[in-house]
């Protein structure tokens, strides 16, 4: 007996009766052995049905018990709800109909015929993509008229396809591949030339092969649909069908990277990952984009110590399963500009390699001369929570409280956490419909999000205002004003844009955290929330106020109290420790402090400091991170260090043993037993926390606003931090796409 | 033995011809340098190879001869190598080593047209012992020279500010 058939037997049903199964003799067949059981394997079988999970875990959600509808797949009956198709049943059902075209998350096409099943009672085989189910139908997928109908598209679709497969990028995730492997014949009877397509020019990212398009237009349909630019689009008609952009253009979208994922065949790859490697040497490590404060999920491909590509992973409350430009492509930023060596800078200004051993002795030494008001130390854009804790709690113990993350300006507020995270979460603005951005731009300062207020604006038309600095957007909005008289103009209900907001059932306020940075930010947010109570945006059922930050680093930092004591101590720092932070001011800083830089990159905090101390990139470490809308994520190490470079929690542990003011921490637990007591939230991995308390807790604000307009956050979406300024493809993007 | 054969080979050619054949070989630095072993050696070596026939010299200079009649079957070829001194079995290069051998009739000249010109590498003897430098090193090896790097990332040039 072979093991598949033992599995088989296994996995069926028993049908026997149970005696057959305790009392089994070693023999083959119990059914000769014993008369009772002979009689019950006589019995008439009832069909033979395995039972059947539905394809991907895929599960159906009844808005409306009644709109349920019965139908048979292969005579196995299948409840789904009115209005889904044909394909969604077979699906749910257990069913895989093999497609090009379809794709859930967009518009169906049906013009790739390659979902053909067979349904009784109807002449010919019908697209089961683009069929609604109709109550009692009979489908059957694996019959005879099926296979031919799928053996025949599939040989009308290779007819024109290259045989390039062992010099295609998209080899070994190719669904062209996969599907001639299943369902193609094993012959073609095609003699005459194919046809060939001008490539296409579409940027800095998207190769094209486009002989090797099929036609399928998901990549049209995606840039319509989702990213929302009319960039791609199909010209000609039959075998002169071809996809391309009207006139030679690139596609200028931050989420152009994603139509490499979509395609099903190799017409559209990566140009950064183009022949660099083959899927199957690549090792796939699921962790979490730190470029921006979305937190989108992405796997990292690595190939020995070297990160080949990033690709998105499925999340539905975050990134769906898109990925913006910038995450996807920042990769080869890893790869060059790293700190590999701890350094010490001499009396003639060069850096000079030294021992870890010599350079913590040098920092901890000049720590403890330090005044405990002189020390400041400063939390990356990019840090993790653990290595914020671990900073935090060793500059406590120097007895400096002068500790901060860059980018939540001078002086934050972490007392409510309502205040600095995205209250309504990012799944949730589909429910919205009015959109109301005060000094955000969420189309470069978090694409995804972006994507979450296109999809909201599409599906029910939700109006978006906007207030801040010229820019633009990829759907419709109202440009209410640059500053904030428009604010006060709103919170007065002097101006037009009110009554929209009041009417709306759902009213979504975005505030964005550039407005962090403005010395009159208590009196904005007071204006904003003043906003929000007169049009009612925060309800029990409903909390519509919002704060889109900026940096992956934030929302972590605040949940864990990394507020400064006093909002000048860079004035008069003599050590100041920069945990990776880059972006920080430090023009106001005194000659004769000593800057000791911690990072991972060569960027712009090195040219200031003292020492450098090389730390691990997010690709190469465990680190927990809160996106900007609550939720706990974790990264995990894809690919080893480079050179001498540590953890950055290892780091500061060890200069806390050197300077004698040992942390009780020597592991990740151990740091997150610590973050238990000051945030548990960051503990819960994958969990959205929501805020507990409401802006109506805070106290009054007694400041005016200031009337200088709002500033633009983000100058260069594919440039924010130190990997985006280090990679080559990032440059080339911004030398390329962005409009002058 | 060796004394008495080389008075024979003195007998029948003539005391001229041996002596400039002793030369040529250079017996007289042999001489010189007072090495009564490394001479004795090349004395036999000398009177080994009367009555053979010289099949072929490489391009190291290493004499292959063969004799076919009064030797001992499996004896009958040899190398006199072009280094007296430091010489050793390395130094035969491939196209030799065949004939040498037994395994081949074909000549060393004639297995040369065989080597492939773009990518025969030249033959190189065994230089162990030799010291670090002379040696084979593999690509990745540390006393290689031309150590190729593997890091996969490209470290900050720490360049001089301020």
């Amino acid at each position: 007996m072979g093991l598949g058939l033992l599995a088989s037997r296994a996995m069926r049903p028993l049908r026997n009766s149970h005696s057959s199964v305790f009392l089994r003799t070693i023999v083959s067949k119990p059914e000769l052995q014993s008369a009772e059981s002979s009689a019950a394997a006589q019995a008439p079988p009832e069909p033979d049905l395995p039972p059947r999970t539905p394809v991907g875990g895929a599960r159906i959600h009844f808005p409306n018990p009644e709109d349920a509808i019965e139908v048979f797949v292969d005579g196995y009956p299948v409840k789904i709800p009115k209005g889904m198709t044909v394909l969604q049943a077979c699906e749910v059902a257990g069913v895989d109909i093999p497609r090009f075209c379809y794709h859930s998350r967009l518009s169906i096409a049906g013009n790739c015929r390659m979902c053909l099943v067979e349904v009784e009672k109807s002449p010919k085989p019908v697209a089961s993509c683009a069929m609604p189910a109709l109550p009692g139908m009979k489908i059957k997928t694996d019959t005879p008229v099926a296979k031919k109908a799928r053996e025949g598209v599939m040989e009308f679709l290779l007819m024109n396809h290259p045989l390039d497969c062992p010099i295609c990028d998209q080899g070994g995730e190719c669904d062209l591949q996969d599907q001639s492997m299943a369902f193609g014949s094993d012959r073609g009877r095609f003699t005459e030339m194919k046809r060939s397509v001008v490539d296409k020019n579409l940027g800095p990212l998207v190769k094209t092969v486009m002989t090797r398009c099929i036609q399928c237009t998901r990549c049209v349909r995606f840039a319509t649909e989702v990213a929302g630019v009319q960039d791609l689009g199909m010209l000609g008609r039959g075998s002169g069908e071809e996809i391309g952009t009207y006139v030679e253009k690139l596609m200028t979208s931050e989420l152009s990277g994603n139509v490499i994922d979509i395609c099903p065949v190799g017409a559209l790859t990566s140009k950064p990952f183009a022949f660099k490697a083959r899927n199957w040497e690549l090792k796939g490590t699921e962790t979490i984009d730190v470029t921006d404060a979305v937190g989108s999920n992405i796997r990292i491909d690595s190939r020995g110590p070297e990160v080949m590509r990033i690709v998105p992973r499925l999340n539905e409350d975050i990134n769906e399963e898109w990925i913006s430009d910038k995450t996807r492509f920042c990769y080869d930023g890893l790869k060059r500009q790293r700190l590999n060596d701890p350094m010490i800078r001499d009396a003639d200004g060069r850096f000079k390699a030294v021992t870890w051993r010599d350079a913590l002795a040098v920092v901890a030494e000049v720590a403890l001369q330090a005044k405990p008001e002189e020390i400041v130390g400063i939390a990356g854009r990019l840090s993790d929570a653990e290595s914020m804790m671990a900073l935090k709690d060793l500059l406590n113990r120097m007895g400096s409280n002068n500790v901060w993350c860059e980018g939540t300006g001078t002086q934050p507020s972490a007392d409510l956490r309502s205040g600095y995270i995205m209250n309504t979460t990012i799944s949730g603005l589909e429910k919205a419909d009015v959109f109301l951005l005060i000094g955000t731009q969420p189309r470069v300062e978090a694409a995804m999000v972006n994507a979450r207020i296109r999809k909201t604006v599409r599906a029910n038309n939700a109006k978006v205002a906007y207030i801040g600095p010229a820019t633009d957007f990829n759907y419709d909005h109202q440009h209410l004003g640059t500053g904030p008289e428009t604010l006060t103009e709103l919170a007065e209900g002097r101006h037009p844009f009110c009554s929209a907001i009041s009417n709306a059932k759902n009213p979504v306020i975005i505030v964005g955290a550039g407005l962090f940075e403005r010395e009159d930010k208590d009196a904005i947010f007071a204006t904003v929330e003043a906003i929000a109570k007169k049009h009612n945006v925060i309800r029990p059922d409903w909390n519509g106020l919002n704060v889109l930050l900026l940096n992956a680093a934030q929302a972590a930092a605040l949940d864990l109290g990394l507020v400064p004591e006093s909002t000048n101590s860079i004035e008069s720092a003599k050590f100041v420790y920069l945990m990776g932070a880059d972006d920080v001011n430090l023009d106001k800083l005194p000659n004769d402090a000593f800057v000791v830089y911690q990072g991972h990159h060569g960027d712009r905090g090195v040219y200031r400091a003292n020492i450098i101390l090389p730390a691990s990139a997010f690709s190469e470490k465990e680190g927990t991170y809160v996106n900007t809308e609550g939720c706990t994520q974790q990264t995990l190490p894809a690919v080893p260090t480079v050179g001498d470079a540590r953890d950055d929690w290892k780091i500061i542990r060890a200069l806390s043993e050197v300077a004698g003011l040992t942390l009780p921490y020597d592991s990740v637990g151990g740091i997150r037993t610590r973050i238990r007591t000051v945030a548990p939230n960051l503990l819960n991995v994958d969990e959205r926390e929501p805020a507990t308390f409401g802006p109506s807790v805070k106290p009054e604000v007694t400041g005016k606003m200031d009337t200088t307009p709002f500033k633009s956050a983000v100058e260069n979406f594919y440039m924010t931090d130190s990997i985006t300024r280090a990679s080559k493809i990032m440059a080339q993007c911004s030398a390329m796409l962005l409009k002058k | 033995m060796a004394m008495k054969s080389a008075l024979k080979a003195i007998r029948e050619r003539g005391l001229g011809t041996f002596f400039r054949e002793l030369k040529e070989e250079g017996f007289l630095r042999a001489l010189l340098d007072g090495n009564l072993m490394s001479l004795s050696l090349l004395l036999q070596t000398k009177l080994h190879n009367r009555g053979a026939t010289l099949v072929g010299v490489d391009k190291f200079g290493n004499k292959y001869y063969e004799k076919l009649e009064g030797t001992q079957f499996g004896r009958h070829r040899w190398v006199e190598y072009a280094e007296k001194s430091r010489y050793n079995a390395s130094q035969v290069p491939a196209e030799w080593h065949g004939w040498l051998h037994f395994i081949t009739d074909h000549t060393g000249d004639e297995l040369l047209m065989l080597k492939p010109k773009r990518y025969g590498v030249e033959h190189k003897e065994n230089l162990s012992g030799e010291g670090e430098e002379y040696i084979y090193h593999s690509k990745g090896h540390a006393l290689n020279p031309w150590q190729r790097d593997w890091s996969r990332y490209q470290p900050w040039q720490p360049t001089k500010t301020e």
